[in-house]
């Protein structure tokens, strides 16, 4: 019996492994390892750093995507304020800890800027959600997804001037949050702050699987997802639902904006790379699809690392652009496949 | 569009085949008189005036794909900037004089808009939007990374069209553009191809079922709006004098789009009319409190907002609604025309 359960399981692998979504994933994990055989260490280490943070930006745009309808433009704004509230609740914490190296602060202080930053981006994504979109959705639902994308850029034009017009366009960043040597792994020297990036884009990604997948709010959200008269009708509170998916993808953006800061100093436009990435990342995985843009997101920032190594930096935009283009022509749906294509198609 | 009793009057006649109306062709009047007028005869504020030109005819030529067929072209600036230094590099390489310059930027352009026409059709909505935008990323990395051919973010050195310093040739040459522009794009929408333009906006399944081809129609679209993109790229490559990728970024299409949709989406003329004040009003916010940088762009982003949720016709669905209204047969004759019934 046993054996049985076990062959069958065997073959779903081999089947998983036949499709088209089995093909990519191993085929992303043969060029990984070729190109790291080819060049070093390195390129795994930037792809799984890069990766973990476009997944949580990717998985917030698939989100909003999935439950709100909403082809989000303003997303990239968000992970700008993530890393604005990170600037100026890390510095004061960063000179203090340099009067006083031993303080618990060390410890915390990161931990207290990325839960302040996460605070800030559910409050701003609150508030778009009931000064914005709820005004939209309260007047007409004709025509949604186009109206909601304009909206979505005036916001983030809106976002973009805010943040020069009160905090300056200057670069706000902090050399790391810490300190202390790199650690050696496999013969390449990872800063610390990378491999926490890491730890905390795992963790947060671990979490809000278990949200989704066990917890009643997340089964409400994942409900929504599907059918909304559907979910109405089982008596899920709909503005409820739209307002906490809205700020946890507010949320889960910020996270990854507070966690780069170290890489990417904050300034008005910071938001548009983020941007562009999670998009090629969701349109990869499929529109919608929250899982498999953690999938995505890894072989996006795979495909721009090996772009940068091999043909130069600066063609990263040109590359994916492109492979996003002929997916886009030959499998609009994406590697992975998606259920809400249905909505979006209007 | 009711042509109704044929007027023997021939002005009448002559307006109605430009596609305006008495009050269109005194705005018209209007914006040709005011260079001359004195608070506007300084060579700053007519700067003004041609970026407020430049604006409101690419907005008419974004609208005739984003009102019409009802898809947002998000890498239009990026197909006006390839337009641009196509016109730029012939005028460098080979010595092409400019007015053929931007014929053929226009041309190159138009190819541009076939393949993106060619390579949205099965795409819809949202994911026709995402494929544009790519396009014009790949183009904007293009043109930054082909240094040898662009000069890329140094930014290429381009004739000028005038030998003059003054801008006021620029203007009225502009001017002409933005007519012919809106000219062109309204008398398509007359055909029989606006209807099916408006048929497949509407509702595409049901524009198949009556028989309209969406391939041909959604294709030839995207060709002509590109076309018109490309030409007005010529334009600026050569009144500007200097081409960097930056005309490309999507802020600058986001900004094309903004007046397009505040001016109304569909009316063709309605972002034109929104660009002059709007254009001016900008300016001035940005030069009297400079002290405020970013401040004209937050008011841009919020007026979109505020038109998207509480006024989703824009300007030309209150202007329908309240000017062209009049009883009074001089009024009516005024706003309307003497072909085109009040609505």
């Amino acid at each position: 019996m046993a054996e049985q359960v076990g062959n069958r399981g065997w073959e779903r692998v081999f089947k998983w492994c036949r499709s088209l979504a089995g093909v990519t994933v191993i085929a992303t994990v043969l060029i990984a390892l070729l190109a790291t055989a080819d060049r070093g260490g390195y390129i795994l280490v930037n792809t799984i750093v890069t990766g973990g943070m476009t997944a949580l930006v990717a998985m917030g745009l698939a989100l909003t995507l999935g439950v709100l309808n909403i082809p989000m433009f303003a997303h990239g704004e968000y992970f700008m304020i993530g890393s604005l509230v990170a600037y100026y609740v890390f510095t004061p914490i960063s000179s203090f800890l340099n009067t006083h190296p031993d303080s618990a602060l060390a410890l915390w202080g990161p931990l207290i800027t990325v839960l302040a930053a996460m605070i800030v981006g559910a409050l701003a994504g609150v508030v778009s959600e009931v000064f914005v979109f709820r005004q939209l959705r309260k007047r007409s639902r004709e025509n949604w997804v186009m109206n909601s994308f304009l909206l979505t850029v005036g916001l983030s034009v809106v976002m973009i001037n805010a943040h020069q017009l009160f905090f300056g366009a200057d670069f706000k960043g902090i050399t790391h949050y810490w300190s202390g040597p790199p650690i050696n792994l496999m013969d390449v020297f990872i800063s610390r702050d990378r491999a926490y990036a890491f730890i905390l884009s795992v963790v947060v990604v671990g979490v809000f699987w278990f949200f989704m997948t066990y917890t009643r709010t997340g089964r409400a959200i994942r409900a929504v997802a599907q059918d909304e008269t559907g979910a109405l009708m089982v008596g899920i509170g709909l503005n409820g639902i739209l307002m906490l998916t809205m700020s946890l993808s507010c949320v889960l953006a910020a996270i990854a904006g507070a966690g780069l800061l170290f890489m990417y100093p904050s300034y008005p436009s910071m938001g548009l790379e983020p941007l562009y990435m999670a998009w090629f990342v969701v349109i990869l995985a499929g529109l919608g699809n929250v899982l498999g843009a953690v999938m995505g997101a890894f072989m996006v920032a795979l495909l721009k690392v090996l772009t940068v190594e091999y043909i130069g930096s600066g063609w990263d935009f040109v590359v994916p652009s492109a492979l996003i283009i002929v997916i886009l022509i030959f499998k609009p749906s994406g590697i992975f496949g998606s259920e809400v294509r249905g909505v979006l198609d209007k | 569009m009711n042509h109704t009793t044929p007027s023997a009057n021939p002005i009448d006649r002559l307006l109605d085949s430009l596609c305006l109306t008495p009050a269109g062709l005194l705005s018209l009047v209007a914006l040709a008189v005011l260079p001359l007028v004195p608070p506007f005869n300084h060579e700053y504020l007519i700067r003004w005036l041609i970026s407020a030109a430049f604006i409101a005819s690419l907005s008419i030529a974004f609208d005739f794909t984003a009102g019409l067929i009802n898809i947002v072209n998000f890498g239009y600036c990026a197909i006006m900037g390839v337009g641009g230094y196509t016109s730029a590099i012939l005028a460098e390489r080979i010595g092409l004089t400019p007015w053929i310059g931007m014929l053929a930027g226009g041309l190159v352009a138009a190819l541009l808009g076939l393949i993106i026409g060619m390579i949205t059709l099965r795409l819809r909505g949202i994911f026709a939007a995402c494929l544009a935008w790519f396009f014009g990323l790949a183009a904007m990395g293009l043109a930054t990374k082909m240094v040898w051919l662009t000069r890329g973010p140094l930014g290429m050195r381009v004739n000028r069209l005038f030998d003059t310093a003054s801008n006021v040739p620029y203007y009225y040459l502009l001017l002409g553009m933005m007519v012919v522009t809106y000219v062109i794009c309204k008398w398509v929408t007359r055909t029989r191809m606006g209807v099916a333009f408006k048929a497949i906006g509407q509702n595409m399944e049901a524009a198949r079922t009556s028989g309209i081809n969406p391939v041909f129609y959604r294709v030839s679209n995207f060709v002509l709006s590109c076309a018109l993109a490309g030409w007005l790229g010529g334009f600026y490559a050569h009144y500007y004098g200097i081409l960097t990728p930056d005309i490309m970024l999507t802020s600058k299409t986001v900004e094309v789009l903004a007046v397009a949709y505040i001016g109304g989406r569909g009316s063709l003329w309605g972002g034109a009319a929104v660009a002059f004040p709007f254009i001016f009003a900008m300016e001035l916010v940005r030069s009297s409190l400079s002290n405020l940088p970013g401040l004209n762009l937050l008011l841009y982003g919020l007026l979109l907002i505020l038109v998207m949720i509480y006024y989703p016709g824009g300007f030309a669905a209150f202007f329908d609604a309240t000017f062209r209204k009049y009883k009074n047969r001089v009024m009516n004759y005024f706003f309307n025309g003497a072909y085109e019934s009040p609505r």
